[in-house]
């Protein structure tokens, strides 16, 4: 008797199983386990539709590794419809959430460029602060420019002392009039006088 | 509750390096023990590993943020009954209130003057040690 050879589709181990739809995922962002919640929402990387369903899902989500799973998946898209609708969350009053957005937003530079303008003179000032702590992280070749016009021009302590210790770890000789003129326009804030006395020989060694 | 013939050792956590360094300053001239940490978990792990007399937390920190870190300080976890002082920028209504439920003692606007915060740290760590 010949040897009979199976068909490939009578063996279900070489069989690979089979990846849930978009909307499958979609409906999985909503299901009581963590784990199926977090896997959905990375399953969804790339899906430009299921956008608004991680957005809407992230302000509800209480999990932090399923939070951070869908803030990872739409900050891979990096485009300023996602960035827009994540720079709101900085204002959240859930101090896990606007940490969470502002390190996301961190990880956008192509298009957290378009949101500058309207988040440098955002009206408040925590939301300033916050996004200082965005530019301390952002990889762009503006970010520094960015954070000597917050130490130059934001009217609060707050965000200029949060601008001066993002700026520090990039900065040079060249930002030493600006730091100095900080603490001539807050000759109040110990903070700031210290933060700058501190950092003025380290700028000038470098010079 | 540290040896008493020690001065009361403080960790200082922010994100802030600057902040760090500010606060840490202030209180080593002080006569306090100081170690930092940069992020509420790092406070988290540093609490399971060494009895403190006092936190210094900020708020909007990456990894886990001040609210979380002190809920995790007084769960049963850590369980430190040491006083936790969070210092932040955000002066909203019901921030306070958040940091009370979360289990700290003292809740700080930004900025906050060397002397206040001395006053404030002897104060919250009276009978835990001994400043120099």
């Amino acid at each position: 008797m010949g040897l009979v050879r199976k068909k490939a589709a009578e063996q279900p181990e070489d069989v690979a199983p089979e990846r849930p739809s978009a909307e499958a995922l979609r409906a999985q962002l909503d299901d009581p386990d963590p784990d199926c919640r977090r896997e959905a929402a990375l399953g969804l990387e790339g899906d430009e539709e299921s956008v608004p369903h991680l957005l809407t899902r992230m302000t509800v989500e209480t999990e932090t590794n399923v939070r951070d799973a869908i803030l990872t998946t739409l900050a891979a898209h990096d485009n300023e419809t996602v960035a827009g609708s994540l720079a709101v969350h900085l204002a959240s009053d859930d101090a896990a959430l606007r940490t969470a957005v502002a390190e996301a937003l961190a990880t956008m530079p192509r298009s957290m460029p378009a949101l500058l303008p309207s988040l440098l003179v955002a009206p408040d000032h925590d939301v300033r602060v916050m996004t200082a702590m965005v530019l301390a992280d952002l990889n762009h070749p503006d970010t520094a420019a960015w954070l000597v016009q917050m130490i130059s021009e934001d009217p609060h302590p707050n965000v200029v002392t949060a601008a001066i210790d993002a700026l520090l770890p990039v900065a040079g000789p060249e930002h030493a009039a600006v730091l100095e003129e900080a603490v001539r326009r807050f000759p109040d804030d110990p903070f700031l006088r210290f933060t700058v006395q501190a950092a003025l020989p380290r700028l000038a060694g470098t010079a | 509750m540290t040896d008493t013939e020690a001065p009361p050792r403080v960790l200082v956590v922010d994100d802030a390096a600057t902040v760090r360094l500010y606060h840490s300053s202030l209180l080593l001239e002080a006569g306090f023990q100081v170690d930092e940490a940069a992020n509420g978990l790092e406070a988290v792990e540093a609490a399971m590993a060494t009895p403190f007399d006092l936190f210094v937390v900020d708020v909007n920190m990456p990894k886990m943020n001040g609210y979380t870190c002190v809920e995790n300080l007084r769960s049963e976890t850590v369980a430190t009954d040491a006083p936790v002082l969070m210092i932040s920028t955000e002066d909203r209504p019901g921030d306070a209130d958040r940091a009370y439920a979360a289990g700290a003692n003292l809740y700080l606007v930004k900025p906050v003057t060397g002397e206040r915060l001395i006053r404030i740290a002897t104060m919250l760590t009276a009978g835990r040690g001994t400043p120099a």
